[in-house]
């Protein structure tokens, strides 16, 4: 049995021996978290005069086996999404989380945020958050990771206008740097 | 599991690499270090593989060859200085936070018998890794340039002994003989994956092909060694030997293993399934033992300053083995093997391996070249000596089994009986895509 653990574990092995022997480098997982998303798109209808109220999406993603084990060095964020109002008016502020577990997911700080201003009537813009970098970051020392985002809404009066719309992200990579211990 | 995973990481890698060294085997004599690795007169190869040089007279005087050598291994008091507490030393355990996998290799690939005077530096770039749902991708950077494009690996056949007796350049003997090869490919997918950074595709495969077998046993031997044309200072000498194997036991196993991503690489709870297939055979030392006639033959002319031999071993030796049983190996979950078939007749082949060299003596001058193949490709070594009264001067050039191109280049002094020698070399043994270069000492006794 071991004989044969040998040859199945020779080509995880292999690759894991090869990364490793680039010394000192460093490990560096550049993930395409929207592709992960099958919905990333947040809708809203929100009454009029209310607010902040919050529309959200998550989704649960693994990473590759190792992290949990690994030291990260940093981790950056790039994120970017477009806002659509079909009616009403009011602010949206887009926000990303990332959280080990789905209940502590839209806790906290998000790691991405970006405010839509005032906005009224059919309005299209772009929400482009700045790159947020977070050193030694605890959340991504695991295998699998949820990511959630939200729409967070307050409505102008009067109460009988729905602000209605949706905000659909197009873009959310996420840059970890890992120290050591991957393989 | 995680130190398996880098335990055989660090197995194979050291297969890989070692290839060139466990050639050549490991050479305690600085002299023939200082040569690039040139056998002169009747030690180590020669004799191994030409039978006729059992019938050459040693001539030590002429070279100045010395009849013992003894190393001086300076780098195992370098290691062990390095390393005071080699068992509980963290850099070598995998489960430790200070494991140093790097470190690890490089002490296999580079025993250290021989003080290490120049480190191949390691590549130390970056790994990156892109990863989407339907996405992966690993760029090495410059360490892709280790991962080995063709079949690594090492092997070869030893005679561990050869007691017997001898009347008038005829033999009788019973040979110790060992056969070992090791070799591993990778998959031309994972190859691009890993060395050309090729972004992996769903529902593909990503294998590598591994090939093994030992066998060891016996062989009663006949064998005749002499010269049959000239005298001691001109002549052509000529040996053949003829081998009856008896094969103890053999293991020989071929197997594919790797793994087969998903149909969108992540995205399930499973992005890569493992899988192996293969089929191994053995025959077990007990079991009908393995039969099969070989030969070796040589040839060697000595004319004045010129020496000339040519040695080729184990010509047409196949074994059959009348009970063999094969497993075959398959991935359900976890790796099974199951027998397939029992007291079958199979055949190894013991590997053609030769050495053929040329020397020139003139006055003080010793030049000389060598060819040897020991089953898995050839290495070539030129070099040559110079002595000056106390003094020697030596250097060589070689071209390892991976046809990288080493120097040696090194000296001595002699005092009366005794002699001290230092010889440097260049290896491409380490984790490293340049050369390092290590220096032997040893003591030579005239």
């Amino acid at each position: 049995m071991r004989a044969k653990w040998l040859w199945m574990t020779g080509l995880t092995a292999l690759v894991g021996a090869a990364a490793g022997a680039c010394g000192q480098g460093q490990a560096v997982f550049n993930v395409d978290v929207l592709s992960f998303l099958s919905d990333s798109t947040v809708p809203y209808d929100v009454p009029g005069g209310v607010g902040p109220v919050d529309s959200t999406v998550s989704k649960r993603f693994s990473l590759p086996g190792g992290f949990s084990r690994s030291t990260v060095d940093s981790v950056s964020i790039t994120g970017a999404a477009g806002l659509h109002n079909f009616s009403g008016g009011g602010t949206v502020v887009f926000d990303v989380f990332f959280a080990k577990n789905q209940g502590s997911l839209f806790t906290g700080t998000p790691y991405l945020t970006a405010s839509s201003g005032h906005v009224t009537g059919d309005t299209t813009l772009s929400l482009i958050p700045p790159q947020t970098v977070s050193l030694a970051d605890t959340v991504f020392h695991t295998d699998s990771l949820w990511v959630g985002i939200r729409a967070r809404v307050t409505t102008d009066l009067p109460p009988l206008t729905h602000m209605i719309g949706q905000v659909r992200l197009t873009e959310l990579r996420t840059h970890i740097v890992l120290n050591d211990k991957f393989f | 599991m995680r130190t398996s995973v880098i335990g055989i990481g660090l197995v194979a890698l050291v297969v890989g690499a070692t290839a060139p060294a466990a050639a050549q085997g490991l050479i305690f004599d600085a002299r023939r270090i200082g040569m690039g690795g040139l056998t002169l007169g009747r030690s180590a190869s020669l004799v191994r593989y030409n039978p006729a040089y059992r019938a050459v007279p040693e001539a030590a005087d002429r070279r100045g060859r010395p009849r013992v050598t003894i190393p001086i291994p300076l780098g195992i008091i370098q290691f062990l200085h390095d390393h005071p507490h080699l068992s509980t030393d963290p850099a070598f355990h995998p489960d430790s936070a200070g494991f140093n996998p790097i470190l690890a290799v490089n002490t296999l690939l580079n025993l250290p018998v021989y003080l290490e005077v120049k480190k191949a530096p390691t590549p130390t770039n970056d790994v990156v890794f892109a990863i989407g749902r339907n996405e992966l991708r690993v760029n090495l950077g410059a360490a892709a340039q280790l991962v080995p494009e063709d079949q690594f690996g090492f092997g070869g056949s030893s005679r561990l002994l050869d007691p017997g007796f001898a009347i008038k350049g005829v033999r009788v003997s019973v040979l110790g003989w060992l056969h070992y090869d090791l070799g591993i490919q990778l998959g031309d997918t994972l190859l691009r994956f890993l060395r050309d950074s090729f972004p992996a595709s769903d529902s593909t495969g990503y294998s590598v092909l591994g090939s093994g077998i030992a066998e060891g046993g016996l062989a009663p031997t006949i064998s005749y060694a002499g010269r049959v044309a000239g005298d001691s200072s001109t002549g052509l000498y000529l040996g053949g030997a003829l081998h009856y194997y008896f094969g103890a036991a053999y293991v020989r196993s071929n197997v594919t293993a790797g793994f087969r991503t998903d149909s969108v690489i992540f995205g399930g709870t499973n992005p890569a399934t493992p899988f192996d297939s293969g089929l191994t055979s053995y025959s077990k030392a007990g079991n009908s033992p393995g039969h099969g006639v070989g030969g070796d033959v040589g040839i060697a002319w000595i004319s004045g300053p010129i020496e000339l031999g040519v040695g080729v071993n184990d010509i047409g030796a196949t074994l059959t083995w009348s009970d063999t049983r094969q497993d075959s190996v398959f991935y359900r979950d976890s790796s099974f093997s199951k027998p397939f078939r029992s007291h079958v007749s199979t055949k190894t082949k013991l590997p053609v391996s030769y050495v053929a060299n040329v020397t020139y003596t003139v006055g003080k001058t010793t030049l000389g070249a060598d060819v040897l193949n020991a089953g898995r490709g050839a290495t070539v070594h030129v070099g040559g000596e110079q002595r000056l009264g106390l003094i020697a001067v030596r250097g060589g050039v070689a071209r390892d089994q991976r046809k990288r191109i080493e120097f040696g280049f090194g000296g001595g002094v002699r005092f009366g009986g005794l002699g001290l020698d230092v010889g440097f070399w260049t290896h491409t043994n380490s984790l490293s895509n340049e050369r390092g270069v290590t220096m032997a000492t040893s003591f030579s006794i005239y």
